[in-house]
């Protein structure tokens, strides 16, 4: 049992416990109402507010959906509310010219962006295909972060593409999104065998079980939290994480310490 | 605010391909909800969805006996087979703390409508006694609900398990037109503000608190329910008030 339940119970937010919520989106989707699709900076200043989101790490679906629109807006919206919010230029491995121009041009936004995301089972491209290997390099080279879409059993990003990457790109810090949902085992291989891939916690904890087995057996330090908002809710997450057994400082490492110490250098303190 | 739980969507038993720390009897779902604090719970038994809904439901009687905190929801099966609704059927449910029915149609193999249904769904309606229905466990389609909710407007319906990915497309227009239909928090929480938004558009009323237990973490719907932006005493219908109300209104 945590001491930190009762003070979210108690206020809603904990000072000495801010909350990075590393996998966000943005923006209005097609399969999905959401009542904060329509991004409004006092609006999310506020949901952030409310459950102490220090920082949120988003990759605006319409980056992710549309070439024709692409991480234009992630820049636009970051810049609305910087002191908030940080993106991930996100990769369509469907169109590589965009990727080389959006990799040549990262550090132009570097108060923008602090990493990469991919969705290759939506863009149907496995993660380790060479259309990607622009943006793999640059993040080893400069260790960023890189948030992966996975899923178990997929062909795309499943265990067995991660283990490419992980492999070929050590330096690059690999943040498994929904680590590999439902193939926790082998999460857990993948976290053992690679000291750069870390769990997310994104659709992890809508049921239980999967949580505590990477606190078990690998630990608390390389589990990162994330929400896919504005599709979850914080405090809904939050209670969660909360609710699996861990330690206090287990839970000060999920909800902030890690991605700390992902995004030093990456961010102005 | 200090809110008083009573959780309507949870399960006792083990599964037969497992899952993660079950409450095996109704002693251990007590233990459960007493450690996050909610007063008091409607539940059954797994039995009843992929053993035997007539094993289940005797399983589920023995189990809530002797625990004032627990109240029991039978499945049912098309009256025809007579292999649960037989004539003293309410009877028996009030003997035995039986206080809600569900329903599992296309894992059961039935069809839940007039046809199969009518008479009996018609003395649901009559007597007040609430419907759980789940989204999860493939046994339900939308447009069976639609259809059933068609064919008995007034009857009285608790969506469980809504869906992980928003719903709203879906609820919304089953909320707008049938007044007895209700959904459960445990994945309605989970939505970023949607059940703000349900609360704006159709009152806190439609809203019965669920934490999914054991599939799901309690404390995750107790914490967004605690810090969601409506007023506390929507707050406290949702907690609980409006699963007694539910339950006042019946008749059995
Ligand atoms: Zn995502």
């Amino acid at each position: 049992m945590n001491s930190l339940w009762e003070k979210f119970l108690e206020k809603g937010s904990v000072e000495d416990c801010p909350v990075y919520d590393m996998h966000a989106h943005m923006g209005t989707y097609n399969r999905i109402y959401f009542p904060y699709g329509n991004f409004d900076p006092e609006i999310t200043k506020k949901r952030l507010d409310r459950a102490g989101i220090k920082l949120l790490v988003f990759c605006h679906h319409w980056a992710l959906f549309s070439p024709d629109i692409g991480n234009s807006i992630n820049i636009e919206v970051v810049r609305k509310l910087p002191e908030r919010l940080r993106a991930y230029c996100g990769l369509n491995p469907n169109y590589p010219e965009i990727i080389e121009k959006d990799v040549g041009e990262f550090e132009k936004y570097r108060d923008v962006f602090v990493g990469f995301k991919m969705l290759a089972e939506y863009h149907q491209i496995p993660v380790s295909h060479e259309n990607y290997a622009p943006a793999w390099k640059y993040a080893n080279l400069k260790k960023l972060p890189v948030l992966l879409h996975t899923w178990g059993g997929s062909q795309c990003n499943g265990p067995e593409q991660i283990r490419d990457v992980a492999e070929k790109y050590p330096e690059a810090r690999i943040l498994m999104g929904h680590s590999c949902h439902g193939e926790w085992g082998k999460a857990v291989r993948l976290m053992k065998d690679f000291p750069n891939v870390y769990a997310e916690l994104c659709a992890v904890v809508d049921s239980r079980g999967g949580l505590e087995q990477f606190l078990d057996e690998v630990g608390s330090k390389r589990i990162i939290f994330g929400t896919d908002w504005p599709w979850f809710n914080h405090h809904y997450y939050i209670g969660a994480v909360l609710d699996s057994g861990l330690s206090d400082e287990d839970a000060h490492n999920i909800f902030h310490r890690n991605a700390e110490n992902l995004l030093k250098g990456l961010i102005a303190n | 605010m200090k809110l008083d739980f009573f959780d309507v969507n949870t399960f006792i038993g083990r599964p037969m391909n497992g899952i993660f720390k079950p409450a095996k009897t109704g002693t251990d779902l007590v233990s459960e909800i007493r450690s996050q604090n909610i007063s008091k719970a409607i539940t059954w038994h797994i039995l009843q969805y992929e053993c035997s809904p007539e094993k289940g439901n005797r399983t589920l009687v023995e189990e809530i006996s002797g625990h004032p905190e627990l109240y029991g929801c039978w499945t049912i099966l098309p009256p025809q087979t007579g292999e649960i609704i037989t004539k003293d059927f309410f009877r028996k449910m009030k003997e035995n703390k039986i206080v809600a029915l569900n329903v599992f149609p296309e894992w059961h193999r039935f069809i839940l409508n007039r046809i199969s249904f009518g008479e009996f769904l018609d003395e649901l309606i009559e007597r007040k006694i609430p419907l759980l229905l789940t989204m999860d466990r493939a046994c339900l389609s939308w447009e069976l609900l639609y259809g059933l909710m068609k064919e008995f407007p007034e009857l009285t319906c608790i969506l469980c398990d809504i869906g992980i990915w928003g719903v709203d497309r879906f609820t919304w227009p089953l909320l707008e037109k049938f007044p007895n239909f209700y959904l459960e928090t445990s994945l309605l929480s989970l939505e970023e503000g949607g059940l703000e938004a349900t609360v704006k558009r159709f009152g806190a009323e439609r809203i019965v608190f669920g934490t999914g237990f054991p599939v799901r973490y309690p404390k995750a719907a107790i914490l967004q329910l605690a810090y969601a932006d409506i007023s506390d005493e929507d707050k406290e219908k949702i907690a609980s008030e409006n699963l007694e109300k539910i339950l006042q209104e019946e008749k059995l």
